[in-house]
């Protein structure tokens, strides 16, 4: 990998990157409170969460990539793949969480990341278009259809990774990734398990395994092909509006 | 049904149904032709229950044998004219039996165009996928959009679920692979199209016995139902407002609510503890949400029965798709 790249990597990984993915769980802690086990030993416990990492991985994978790698390779389709993630997320927590990202990520993108953009011709043709749809989100404009953008969080992380210079291979494995580390993350807050262990399970081969195998199912899919794979994940968002306390947003 | 004899360019599995408007008001069934192994019957049209009755089509949706083998392929074209409404229904549960190996599929694809005004109830059996079976599915609905905006736009209740196999025979989510697709494109006169749902579900054992049986959580059926139009506004209401209305998960019930003795519950509220007491006894676990003017609901269940008497409780509560199309729409759920 050339400096140059590495650079954007480590900043686009960083959890210090002003998304706010802190506040949400992807449906783990809705998983937990719909599947309450009082009496399980600590190391049941973590055993059923890293069942549901896997999982949540999975069909984080199955739902979401196939938008990144396709904003990626053609930036100039961002508001069609914009708006068929929003069709494709029939789920109004999942909804939210996606929008609250994706809008974080052009609200950085906009004021910190623009001037940096990699010199490279490809980069600077996703730059061009990210900054477009930047400026035609905020005057709200209805297409023909009657359909606004909205800002959904997959297909934006593929095009500012591809203004930032990154390699398609290294955007689909730091957003993977990513998500384990938020998953992981909402684990500890939860009370699931120690900051400890959930670094354990972070750097475990099982888990680099995972991102990988879940990012070789879907070479070749495109948009069109993108499913639910895990449907009890979808219920478990779904419902999160149902719980009696909440402290995260999904 | 204007033209009797075999249309030369007939394939195996493809069947077209055409319901046409006849000037000023009166539906007719123009087109209901069929080949091997699909089979379409259609009874004698019925009415709604509506204040001016409409008219309503049936059309039963039959393979021979009652399920596909391996290497089938069924290709089914809807069209709906304007104003007209079509219940599809199945006889019992679309049985998907046993593959040689991975790569022979049976494929099922339905593509419905729906004119301005137009209503299609689409609520059947669930999909049955024996042991060993690879299945492939598509629900396509294409809605013209009207010249007026949306508020005439077409309407739709549909449904799509699976279950886990034979239970009784030790199955469960025992097959190579299914999927199933569901899409609302709005099309615009021009030819143009724009993706308003996606809803797809693929479940592949990814060479792994019982993987997904562990990914399922003990459920038996999973399913999706989706509403959109006018005509079912009250309906996709009804949805979310129950579910608002569950009981919060983790939530401690301070006051049993019994102690007072007999307390005045409406008809709804009784009605609507009693479905949840169900739900919670069959294990249902559902979630409702609007969007991109559709109302999409997810249902698991851990029996298919379970799911069934949800579906028609809850349908038969709010009442509209019985008045709409009658009883005989909800003959799939009984």
């Amino acid at each position: 990998m050339s400096a140059s790249a590495l650079h954007p990597l480590l900043l686009l990984s960083d959890s210090a990157l002003p998304l706010g993915s802190f506040a949400f769980s992807s449906g783990l802690e809705s998983f937990l409170a719909h599947n309450r086990q009082s009496k399980a030993t600590a190391a049941a416990k973590v055993h059923a969460f890293e069942e549901f990492l896997e999982q949540s991985l999975t069909n984080f994978s199955s739902t979401a990539l196939p938008y990144l790698i396709a904003a990626y390779r053609e930036p100039e389709k961002l508001d069609l793949l914009d708006n068929d993630v929003d069709a494709s997320t029939p789920c109004t927590v999942a909804r939210r969480a996606s929008v609250a990202q994706g809008r974080a990520l052009l609200g950085v993108w906009d004021r910190a990341l623009a001037s940096s953009t990699s010199r490279d011709v490809v980069a600077q043709r996703a730059a061009e278009q990210l900054t477009a749809f930047s400026v035609a989100m905020k005057t709200a404009e209805v297409d023909e259809y009657g359909m606004q953008r909205n800002g959904h969080f997959a297909p934006l992380f593929g095009i500012v990774c591809a203004a930032m210079g990154l390699l398609c291979e290294d955007t689909a494995y730091l957003f993977m990734l990513n998500h384990a580390k938020a998953v992981l993350s909402s684990a500890v807050r939860a009370s699931v398990m120690g900051p400890f262990q959930s670094h354990a399970i972070l750097a475990s081969a099982k888990l680099q395994r995972c991102v990988q195998q879940c990012i070789g199912r879907e070479e070749g899919h495109l948009p069109y092909d993108t499913a639910v794979t895990t449907p009890p994940i979808d219920l478990w968002i779904g419902r999160h509006e149902l719980l009696y306390s909440r402290i995260f947003n999904s | 049904m204007s033209n009797p004899f075999l249309i030369a360019t007939a394939k195996p599995g493809h069947g077209t149904i055409h319901l046409a408007l006849l000037p000023p008001d009166t539906p007719r069934l123009r087109t209901a032709s069929y080949q091997y192994p699909l089979k379409l019957v259609s009874p004698a049209a019925t009415r709604s229950e509506n204040e001016v009755p409409k008219l309503v089509h049936t059309v039963y949706l039959l393979t021979y044998g009652g399920g596909l083998v391996a290497g089938d392929g069924i290709d089914l074209s809807v069209t709906l004219e304007s104003t007209t409404r079509l219940i599809l229904l199945t006889q019992g549960s679309t049985k998907l039996f046993k593959a040689p190996c991975r790569d022979v599929l049976s494929k099922q694809c339905m593509n419905v165009h729906l004119a301005p005004g137009s209503a299609l109830c689409y609520l059947p059996d669930p999909v049955q996928p024996f042991k060993s079976s690879c299945f492939e599915q598509s629900q396509i609905y294409n809605i013209s959009v009207p010249e007026d905006g949306m508020k005439d736009t077409a309407n739709l209740c549909v449904l799509d679920w699976v279950c886990n196999g034979r239970p009784a025979n030790g199955e469960n989510w025992s097959f190579f692979r299914y999927c199933s697709r569901n899409e609302i494109y709005l099309c615009l006169p021009e030819g143009k199209r724009r993706l308003l749902l996606r809803d797809n579900i693929a479940l592949d054992d990814y060479e792994q016995q019982d993987s997904i049986a562990c990914r399922m959580h003990g459920l038996a059926a999973f399913g999706t139902l989706i509403i959109h139009g006018p005509l079912f506004k009250r309906l996709g209401q009804f949805f979310m407002d129950e579910f608002k209305a569950l009981p919060r998960i983790g939530g401690r019930k301070w006051d049993s609510g019994s102690e007072s003795g007999d307390e005045d519950v409406d008809t709804t509220t009784a009605r609507r503890i009693a479905r949840q007491r169900q739900e919670t006894a069959d294990g249902l676990l559902w979630s409702a949400a609007a969007v991109r003017g559709c109302a999409v609901i997810k249902f698991g269940v851990k029996s298919v029965e379970g799911g069934k008497r949800w579906l028609k409780n809850i349908l038969a509560e709010d009442g509209s798709v019985v008045r709409e199309f009658g009883e005989r729409a909800l003959l799939c759920l009984r």
